[in-house]
């Protein structure tokens, strides 16, 4: 014993590392990018890297309106065509200027990428005015060309063409397997990679010729280390061994928010969290007032306050507040005596048997949503058989439809309503890909509402089209909704990172100031 | 012994064999892992035609020949997860389980070997009682609830000691693959907590055992003598009772370190340990099937080797024990 | 039975366990726990597998004596609003009932296997030891995803709720027999060349008879020592593997999973989730180690010398 109490008073001194000048940032994150290749995968820790060490033509703001980046100004020329004015001066990490062949080599290496086609599909390409000028064409008017501009981030055309050591195209994109774009970057980012190893740590340092000068950021190493276990990553900012999180767990909203050394900053997000219920599977659920009963049996107000911690929004529509689809008469339904009495009407008083699958590791508190929504359900005699996964078998389940209830969160990738109907509730076609996270609501109705918004380029008469198309799926209560996911970050006090957080969830690290 | 070994190895061989086709067996109803390579965007027919291209609808028999095939030449296959050779990936994280092994194996004997003296020769001392009921309720908290409870002592509450990860480490030998953390400060305090919580199960056991071990060897004849020759107490207990009561102790500590390994998993969970429990928990959540069974031969193939070297060891040093097949 | 019952008053093990204070603790508190678990649906405030007693707006409500803490929840309520002590109730008897079937599986696994390859030798013990091996390089946690794969592949999702603890106790139970085994083949291997043995053989008594007649007799002691040391390690391996999200469901909460739910609560200041069952789990763990102790102390005979 004596030896352990003499080890440990060894340790007893820390030490400080502190430096001038030189602010090192320190996050601590669940997950890490998988590559390098921006192109290779469609998810958030790519986009999050691609606001690192690239630059898209414009980027959401915090409010949620576009703000010029490698783009300075647009211009729609006709229906099909929005003309981009670029940036003059921008150079690549790796010395080589950047100029309109750049966003064309890129905007058509992203239409190969697997991941990256269906968002493309309505794109008919990409045009070379000048040097400083291109043209973007939809094959259809789109109204979310500005939306999709935001994924247009621009890789260096010169760094990636030819051969590497191996001899294999640099431009290759490989999921498995060694490519050049693995593992070397050159994009025009505030920062350049400097090591990563992939699940263990991602450094980066600020790119000295970087292009916004204008920019507060001071930011000049950035070291990302993934930390997967949530108690973890809190006693991890707590103890001061990093200076940013994300996400904190709602359970230690308070923990963080009571300690002075740190701060926790939360900020309304776009992800819908929802039960749908499979009416191929269990006859009683094509019954719309069995469906009313369970989505009025649900306490989703109750589940935020408990167990989100008041950090999510009350939802009953796909969309949130700020999107074209959001009708504001449409409140949370929850109340239990109307959800018994439904029951009784349809013949159901005894209730009946149910499976619910849900996954553990891919939302918010997931499981937790699922086991509260399992004993809700209880009470209006529905008995649930509930199961949760960690995703990379959960997805498989899902699309199997293994479960009579099945959980699934979306977040909208244009930021608008129309992406939640045509993935959700969309009856499903495998050869047009819609309805591809539906599992067993179908409305041929609602259908061709969707696919006429799509294509509407009037915004207030696509509006009104989306707003009736919520009226419809909260009134044939043709899922549960639950709540929009905020994204919570905690961060040591001398880092001012609220105005660098957002609704997206990309963190713009190059823009933050450390004190 | 020649034709054991022969026989042994024979036998490995086919351990190997089971190990890998039982991995195969299960591979399917671990997950996707073409979902995990993907975005949540990318449409069914793709991700089909992606499974088809890496392989994973053929027939289950030309799947196993062909990683049979493989595996003969010493290739195990690639990780989907971490997109590299799967022994390059195995043998960059071992290093960290090895270390963390290692901090528990010393943490364990300097703690078990003067605390288990101690109460063996002064059983009715109040140290001995404190050391042995605290030793019990270490033996009874789940290993992840005392990581969890170090963290939040010393890393959040004291500030005096790192709550995760390896810290700084430094590349052994120039290549990469050990990277040590036992060579600086840093990385030293980020092994205390994890080795403590580890070692924390299999502390008691050997407190525990050195104590009946040392009691029973001073009931022995032969230290009754040596007491009878009037040697000094600290050279009796030392010099005779320690050294006959190590033996036992060294043999134990063995197969412990081995059921030790297993524990790895979680400690390295909690304090997101980069080694191989880490390593294998992620490959099991995100479906990286290929990295599994690789893992999995790995394992079984260290084991098998260990416990093959530790019947030959015991066939020189006891010649009672008779080997099997030897007779 | 009389005189088995006189005999067994009169015995050293009755006498030592009368003076040993410890053990005599350790069997109140046990008997005591095994009482809670069988009892458990009558004697529990409430029923926390019936949906309609569970309201998630009474969650984390901390214990009575607590500032805002309500009379109705004794030692308050877990993160889904169930009450804490009926739940612990629940708990600890879905915990003794995983641990006593699996170190049973485990004993009869091992027994059979161990005296098997510790009479037969040679080829058979090869094998059974080869077998072993494979065993122990599959992690537990190997076998429960893969046992639990298997298992929804044939009984579907919907049965896993109730089906959840057979499973478990299959799981720990098929993983953890080298143990056992082990230590068998080597008290039989020591036993087998004692004359007794060899007279039974030479009366030419069939195998099985002199395996399980007289040889497994003389090698109970450590079975039941054995038994004890897996009994606690069951419980946590439970625990452990509920951590991993492949234990109980968080439905049907065991002792384990509860600590687990628990445990990510304990920055927030809502430590009973986790303390209370902890506490029960730690005591239980630690009788059944105590009395372990105490029963290998009379059992081996070396000891007692002094």
């Amino acid at each position: 014993m004596k030896k352990l109490v003499l080890g440990l008073s060894f340790f007893l001194v820390l030490s400080f590392t502190v430096c001038a000048g030189a602010k090192t940032l320190k996050v601590g994150m669940d997950a890490d990018p998988v590559s390098l290749d921006l192109h290779v995968q469609l998810s958030g820790a790519m986009l999050q890297l691609s606001h690192w060490a690239f630059d898209p033509l414009v980027r959401w703001t915090k409010e949620m309106t576009f703000e010029p980046r490698l783009a300075t100004r647009w211009e729609r020329m006709d229906d099909l065509t929005m003309r981009f004015f670029l940036r003059k001066g921008v150079k690549f990490h790796s010395g080589n200027p950047f100029t309109a062949k750049d966003v064309k080599w890129s905007f058509d290496r992203m239409k190969t990428s697997v991941d990256y086609k269906g968002l493309l599909d309505p794109f008919d390409g990409c045009y070379i005015v000048d040097d400083y000028t291109i043209d973007i064409k939809t094959k259809k008017p789109y109204a979310l060309l500005l939306n999709m501009s935001t994924y247009f981030f621009a890789m260096d055309s010169k760094f990636y063409t030819g051969t590497d050591a191996n001899g294999h195209p640099k431009d290759t994109i490989l999921k498995i397997g060694e490519s050049f774009a693995l593992n070397n970057e050159s994009g025009t980012g505030p920062f350049v990679v400097t090591k990563r190893q992939q699940g263990v740590v991602l450094e980066m340092e600020r790119f000295k010729d970087y292009w916004d000068v204008k920019s507060p950021g001071n930011v000049t190493k950035f070291i990302l280390t993934p930390i997967k276990e949530n108690a973890t990553r809190v006693a991890a900012l707590l103890s001061g061994d990093v200076d940013f999180i994300y996400p904190v767990p709602p359970q230690d909203f308070a923990r963080v928010h009571s300690d002075d050394r740190v701060k926790l900053v939360s900020v309304a997000g776009s992800r819908i969290i929802t039960f749908q219920m499979n009416q191929n599977r269990v006859k009683a659920l094509k019954d719309p007032r069995v469906r009313q009963a369970i989505v009025h049996a649900v306490n989703n107000v109750g589940i935020v306050e408990k167990i989100m911690k008041g950090t999510a929004t009350v939802a009953a529509q796909q969309g949130p507040a700020g999107f074209a689809g959001y009708k504001s008469a449409l409140k949370p339904r929850y109340d239990l005596k109307k959800a018994k009495a439904l029951m009784k009407e349809a013949g159901f008083e005894k209730g009946f048997e149910i499976t619910m699958m849900a996954p553990n590791n891919r939302y918010v508190n997931d499981a937790k949503i699922a086991e509260a929504t399992a004993q809700m359900l209880g009470k209006i005699n529905i008995s649930v058989n509930l199961k949760t996964l960690p995703k990379a078998q959960y997805w498989n389940e899902f699309d199997a439809k293994a479960a009579d209830m099945m959980m699934i969160g979306w977040h909208s990738d244009t930021e608008d309503s129309g992406n939640f109907s045509e993935y959700l509730v969309m009856c499903e076609n495998k050869d047009t890909g819609m309805g591809q996270y539906n599992s067993g609501y179908c409305n041929p109705q609602i259908d061709g509402l969707i696919i006429a918004a799509r294509s509407e380029t009037n915004l207030d008469k696509r509006a009104t089209m989306l707003q009736e198309i919520e009226q419809i799926l909260y009134d044939d209560a043709a899922f549960v909704p639950y709540h929009w996911q905020n994204h919570s970050y905690g961060a040591k006090k001398n880092f001012q990172i609220e105005p660098i957080v957002n609704g997206m969830n990309f963190p713009y690290f190059g823009d933050l100031v450390v004190k | 012994m020649f034709a054991f070994i022969i026989r042994r190895i024979l036998q490995a061989v086919v351990v190997m064999l089971v190990i890998s086709l039982m991995g195969f067996a299960i591979k399917n109803n671990i997950g996707d892992p073409v979902r995990d390579l993907v975005g949540e965007r990318v449409t069914p027919a793709e991700r089909a035609k992606m499974a088809d291209d890496m392989g994973l609808n053929d027939p289950f028999l030309i799947q196993y020949l062909r990683f049979i095939g493989h595996a003969v030449k010493g290739d195990l296959g690639r990780s989907f997860l971490y997109n590299k050779p799967n022994l390059e990936v195995i043998s960059q994280h071992a290093p960290a389980t090895i270390e963390l092994l290692m901090g528990t194996a010393l943490i364990i004997v300097l703690i078990s070997l003067p605390l288990g003296v101690q109460s063996a020769l002064q059983p009715k001392s109040k140290l001995a009682r404190f050391t042995m009921s605290f030793s019990t309720l270490g033996i009874s908290m789940p290993v992840f609830l005392t990581a969890i409870l170090l963290i939040y002592v010393f890393a959040v509450h004291l500030q005096i000691l790192p709550s995760f990860g390896r810290g700084e480490t430094v590349d052994l030998f120039g290549n990469g693959y050990w990277n040590t953390g036992f060579l600086t400060r840093d990385g030293l305090e980020h092994l205390i907590l994890p080795c403590l919580s580890l070692s924390s199960i299999m502390l008691p056991l050997f407190i525990r055992l050195i104590r009946s071990e040392m009691m029973e060897v001073l009931e022995t004849e032969y230290i009754k003598y040596a007491w009878a020759k009037g040697l000094s107490p600290a050279r009796v207990w030392m010099v005779h009772a320690f050294k006959n009561t190590l033996l036992p102790v060294v043999t134990v500590f063995g197969v412990q370190m081995g059921i030790t390994f297993a524990f790895t998993i979680l400690t390295e969970l909690v304090f997101q340990w980069q080694g191989m429990g880490f390593m294998f928990l992620e490959a099991v959540q995100r479906a990286d099937i290929s990295l599994l069974i690789a893992y999995l031969v790995v394992v079984a193939s260290v084991f098998v080797l260990v416990n093959t070297v530790v019947d030959i060891v015991y066939g020189f040093i006891n010649p009672t024990v008779r080997i099997v097949g030897t007779r | 039975m009389k005189k088995k019952l006189q005999k067994f008053k009169e015995s050293y093990f009755l006498y030592s366990f009368k003076r040993d204070k410890v053990a005599m603790t350790s069997f109140i508190v046990l008997v005591l726990f095994l009482i809670i678990a069988l009892t458990a649906p009558w004697i529990s405030p409430m029923d926390p597998y019936d949906d309609h007693n569970i309201d998630i707006m009474n969650s984390e409500i901390p214990p009575m004596w607590m500032d805002g803490g309500s009379s109705e929840f004794i030692l308050g309520t877990d993160n889904m609003g169930r009450d804490m002590l009926s739940t612990m109730f629940y708990g600890l008897r879905t915990s003794i009932i995983i641990g006593l079937g699996a170190v049973s599986l485990q004993a009869v696994l091992g027994v059979v296997l161990g005296l098997t390859a510790g009479y037969m030798g040679a080829k058979t013990d090869a094998i059974l030891m080869r077998i072993a091996d494979i065993q122990f390089s599959f992690p537990y946690l190997m076998v429960a995803i893969f046992i639990g794969a298997m298992f929804q592949v044939v009984f579907g999702v919907g049965l896993y709720e109730q089906l959840a603890v057979p499973l478990l106790v299959i799981i720990i139970g098929v993983s953890n027999w080298p143990m056992f085994a082990r230590t068998i083949r080597a008290s039989v291997m020591g036993e087998k060349h004692k004359e007794y043995v060899e007279a039974a053989r030479v009366i030419g008594l069939p195998r099985l008879t002199i395996m399980f007649r007289h040889v497994l007799p003389n090698s109970l002691t450590s079975v039941m020592v054995i038994f004890t040391i897996q009994v606690g390690s069951a419980v946590q391996s439970e625990a452990a593997l509920s951590f991993l999200g492949l234990g109980m469901p968080v439905t049907r909460p065991s002792l384990g999973s509860l600590i687990r739910a628990g445990q990510e609560y304990i920055f927030s200041g809502s430590w009973w989730i986790t303390i209370f069952p902890g506490l029960l789990l730690v005591i239980f763990v630690l009788v059944i180690s105590l009395l372990g102790d105490w029963l290998r102390d009379v059992l081996n005979p070396k000891l007692y010398k002094g």
